[in-house]
């Protein structure tokens, strides 16, 4: 498949943008709770009043200039209040938190390295206080420890242990494994020992995610307690307190409400956006370190498009389709072209074959012709004319009215082709039902026909069968079935037989030849097997870098090839009757778009380039066409 | 499926086994003594001794478990300590107030969270994308017990569309019992539908780009069966196994939503038999949580059976 690279190359300036974007984030979330850790610490000094006193005549009073936040039920000072009220944030979120660390971990880690029954009992009770809400969790603790902040922050730190001691047993378990077979080498040092060192720098990583998750959660958690009266007791201050107090007065001041809840918001949010960047810059180090290799930058200079004079094709009998001039770009702005300048055409009943690297831009031709390049890919030039109608005219609504009915593909891989989540029969008739507006009855029996039809035994049981239960072969004969449903005049066959066993290989070219006789449609056939090639293809057109560089009826491709590539590609076959490795090779590999040679992009890997080859060469000739300007000389040479 | 279904039957007896062990020794650590709380000062010593026979206080631990699980498994669940009502009684007639709030919590959640999902993964970095993201953070930041409490102000106790507090069942009245717990599963429910949003994007997004999708386009099927049949169903797999764990927050969440709108249900009856230390009616509570998350679990596990053919024992 060449789809790998033909993904969009994303640009430099998005990550740049995002980059700038989370450093923002991350900027803002950390002066908050900056901020809150200092209004926590001098909440005495920078609070305006005292925040128990109470002045009943004040009661809940709306915001004013001696009053910034209003006054609550008992008169007190919302403001002095609410600052109060991180001081028992910070509190409650290091409380919990520390207790779930220190609970959790060194338990995690004691269950990973002895393992057996201590750790089957103590996960089975993780297990059991997982399955419970939280919440409820913390209610029962709080039922024997008694309400109050420490108190309820006990329950919460046990509750949240649960997630450490469960990161601590998996480290310990993933790492164990490794020092043991390290270890056998290392002689005087200590399992534990080892075992410690390896784990600390593993842990670390996963438990800085963890605590930025916890520290969230514990926050929340605490003001729902101290909301339904089990946390934070009154007259104490806290979020969750004076929204229990503003609750029972909604109606008479609904303000009350505001501050506490936009207090508990905001601290979450930054704790939560701070957490998601240590999560990235952690991923993202990872990602860093794991694939060293660079994305492809491609040169300033873009690969000249189609500059060759356009290649005049002569109109076949009983033509399908007909490209001429396709040019297909990549990326935004000016693009990237990654097929230039291709013409070809088919006849009713022929089959074409489309050979070449990987890289060459064969399935890519295959995808333009039914318009499912897919995101960051288009045709910029050219024309694709099925059946007499320009296609790339066509809405997205008129393609699909085409797809199906007049063109369809089969894919390389059967196996993830067919989705795993339908029986098999059921896409076939599906296919016929909304596109042919066949009856259930009459799709399904058409399915089964079909099905007997591309040679797969007991039809009707097999119709009903799911993806994952049937063999490649089948799967492909399914997918061929499904192809073939509406009768279509071309069909698009990339790599068909590629991901199947040789004996398979062969029945299903058997098969294509057999329903080709029988339906009579053209056949687009994509292959980089060119003994496939030769078997099943009429004629062959041989795809490099995005272009076409030869094409001929294939028995004068294989006796006479013209082009030095396709002379290399049928040097680097092997044969049956030719046992004697090592077969020659091509050396090098296909450039990637953008990084083409000025002239004939095949010159960096031919062993007969001349100067002349560093301009664009065009495609000559009429019946057989090449594009090489030795090709003359080269033909002599081949005929000597 | 028959087959799944008791397979994971058999498998969650344990676990409501070791629930039961690890609540009764738990509640069994309670520091004070229940014949104390019950009678207070009053009564002479005989009378206590008496009460401690009664509650078979005066057998080990191990004994009142016996009992007490030979009694649970028959629906027995004991007798609160308080005002003598059975245990099982009084969750039984406050279930349906939780279980509403939690089913059409999870209703809204789920078609929300789904349909955002969709329309973010469908269109990446487009705005309704950047707005699912952004709801989705903030979702996950604001107490559900708050948003409850703006939600009452606005449409509750300004526009007047719903009440502000109370429950009316659904055999009384269903218009009526719909508007009495419309805006409490709101409440509980956008978070979760926040959270859901953000799976249902990431295993939309990764499923669009499969080969089988590419070849149901291929085959000129519309791009709505395409996303809504090929893509869904597929996109749900990883989705419903979180389900189970989402449903269980909303649960845990109808506890404390139920205090903003005065509803009686199990958490009121949790908060209360906390502060009395009703033993009996805690051990009660828990495991009828537990049975409900072993339900749903259950049931999401067969959902799952359902949409992913390779996970069916065969």
């Amino acid at each position: 498949m060449t789809g790998s690279s033909t993904t969009p190359p994303h640009g430099p300036r998005q990550p740049r943008r995002l980059l700038v974007a989370s450093s923002l984030i991350a900027t803002m979330a950390t002066g908050v709770l900056v901020l809150l850790g200092l209004l926590a610490v001098f909440a005495d000094v920078v609070a305006p009043y005292d925040p128990l006193r109470q002045n009943l005549i004040e009661a809940l009073q709306w915001p004013s200039s001696s009053h910034w936040l209003g006054t609550d039920d008992l008169g007190r000072d919302v403001l002095s209040r609410l600052i109060h009220g991180s001081r028992i944030a910070v509190i409650a979120a290091a409380e919990g938190t520390a207790i779930a660390v220190l609970l959790g971990v060194p338990l995690g880690l004691f269950i990973g390295y002895r393992g057996g029954w201590w750790d089957w009992i103590v996960m089975r009770i993780v297990e059991a206080i997982v399955s419970i809400p939280g919440i409820m969790v913390a209610i029962v603790i709080i039922a024997i420890l008694g309400p109050g902040l420490h108190k309820a922050m006990i329950a919460l730190g046990i509750l949240y242990s649960t997630s450490f001691l469960r990161l601590a047993r998996g480290v310990v378990l993933a790492e164990r494994e490794e020092v043991y077979v390290r270890s056998a080498r290392v002689i005087g040092a200590s399992d534990s020992r080892i075992l410690l060192r390896h784990i600390l720098p593993n842990i670390a990583p996963p438990l800085i995610v963890q605590v930025t998750l916890t520290v969230g959660a514990v926050l929340l958690s605490e003001a729902g307690l101290s909301f339904i009266g089990l946390g934070v007791q009154p007259p104490d201050a806290s979020w969750g307190t004076m929204l229990n107090s503003a609750a029972a007065f909604m109606d008479l001041n609904w303000f009350l409400a505001i501050p506490p809840g936009i207090a508990i918001i905001v601290t979450v949010l930054a704790v939560n956006l701070l957490g998601d960047v240590i999560r990235d810059s952690i991923g993202r180090g990872v990602a860093i370190a794991a694939k060293p290799e660079a994305t492809p930058t491609h040169s300033g200079k873009p690969a000249p498009a189609a500059v060759a004079e356009p290649v005049v094709l002569p109109r076949l009998k009983n033509e399908v389709l007909r490209v001429e001039n396709l040019e297909v770009m990549v990326g935004s702005g000016a693009g990237l072209p990654i097929i230039t300048d291709l013409s070809f055409s088919i006849a009713k009943g022929e089959t074409l074959g489309l050979v070449g690297e990987s890289g060459s831009g064969k399935t890519m031709t295959g995808l333009a012709v039914l318009g499912l390049m897919g995101a960051g890919l288009r045709t910029t030039h050219g024309s694709i004319v099925l059946n007499g109608r320009e296609l790339r005219s066509l809405s997205q609504k008129q393609m699909e009215a085409v797809r199906g009915n007049e063109v369809a593909m089969v894919f390389q891989d059967p196996t993830t082709s067919l989705n795993p989540a339908f029986t098999v029969g059921s896409q076939i008739a599906e296919v016929l039902r909304s596109k042919q507006g066949l009856s259930q009855k009459q799709a399904w029996a058409r399915t089964v026909e079909l099905i007997d039809r591309v040679g797969i035994p007991r039809a009707e049981e097999r119709a009903r069968a799911y993806p994952h239960e049937l063999s490649g072969g089948m799967a492909q004969r399914i997918a061929i079935a499904r192809a073939l449903s509406c009768n279509p005049s071309l069909l698009i066959a990339d790599e068909p037989t590629t991901a199947l066993d040789v004996t398979v290989q062969q029945e299903i070219l058997d098969l294509f030849r057999d329903l080709q006789g029988e339906f009579g449609m053209a056949i687009l056939f994509v292959t980089h097997d060119l003994a496939v090639a030769a078997d099943i293809c009429d004629r062959i057109s041989v795809m490099y870098a995005g272009e076409m560089v030869e094409m001929a009826g294939v028995d004068t491709l294989f006796s006479a090839p013209l082009h030095p590539y396709t002379r290399g590609l049928l040097e680097a076959m092997p044969h049956a009757s030719d046992r004697n490795p090592p077969l020659p090779t091509i050396r090098g590999s296909v450039p990637r778009p953008g990084s083409w040679p000025t002239g004939c992009r095949f010159s960096n890997r031919c062993d007969f380039r001349i100067k002349g080859c560093e301009q664009r060469i065009p495609l000559t000739g009429t019946d057989r066409l090449v594009r090489c300007i030795r090709a003359d000389e080269l033909a002599l040479e081949a005929a000597q | 499926m028959l087959r799944l279904i008791l397979q994971r039957l058999l498998a969650l007896v344990p676990l409501l086994f070791i629930v039961s062990v690890l609540t009764f020794s738990f509640t069994s650590l309670l520091p004070s003594d229940p014949v104390d709380l019950i009678l207070g000062d009053t009564g002479t010593e005989e009378q206590h001794e008496m009460l401690r026979e009664r509650l078979g206080l005066n057998q080990p631990v191990h004994v009142r478990y016996m009992q007490w699980f030979g009694r649970a498994v028959q629906g027995d669940l004991g007798t609160s300590f308080f005002n003598s009502v059975s245990v099982m009684g009084a969750v039984m007639q406050r279930l349906p107030v939780t279980l509403s709030l939690t089913a059409v919590s999870a209703i809204i959640a789920i078609v929300v969270g789904v349909a955002a999902g969709i329309a973010a993964a469908l269109r990446p970095r487009s705005w309704i994308d950047r707005f699912a993201t952004l709801g989705a953070t903030f979702g996950q930041a604001v107490p559900n017990f708050w948003f409850g409490l703006i939600l009452a102000a606005i449409f509750a106790v300004n526009l007047r569309w719903f009440p502000a507090t109370g429950f009316t069942p659904i055999s009384d009245s269903p218009w009526d019992w719909l508007r009495s717990v419309i805006l409490p599963s709101i409440a509980l429910g956008t978070s979760s539908s926040a959270a859901i949003a953000r799976q249902v994007r990431s295993a939309m997004v990764g499923v669009l780009q499969q080969d089988y999708i590419r070849a149901a386009r291929a085959q000129g099927l519309s791009a709505r069966r395409i996303v809504l049949k090929h893509a869904l169903t597929n996109a749900m797999v990883p989705v419903v196994a979180v389900l189970s764990f989402q449903i269980t927050v909303l649960l845990g969440g109808a506890l404390v939503v139920e205090q903003v709108f005065a509803i009686n249900g199990l958490g009121t009856l949790a908060i209360g038999a906390v502060r009395q230390q009703d033993i009996p009616m805690i051990q009660g509570l828990v495991l009828v949580m537990v049975a409900l998350v072993v339900v749903v679990q259950l049931a999401t596990d067969v959902i799952y059976g359902l949409l992913n053919p390779k996970a069916r024992p065969s």
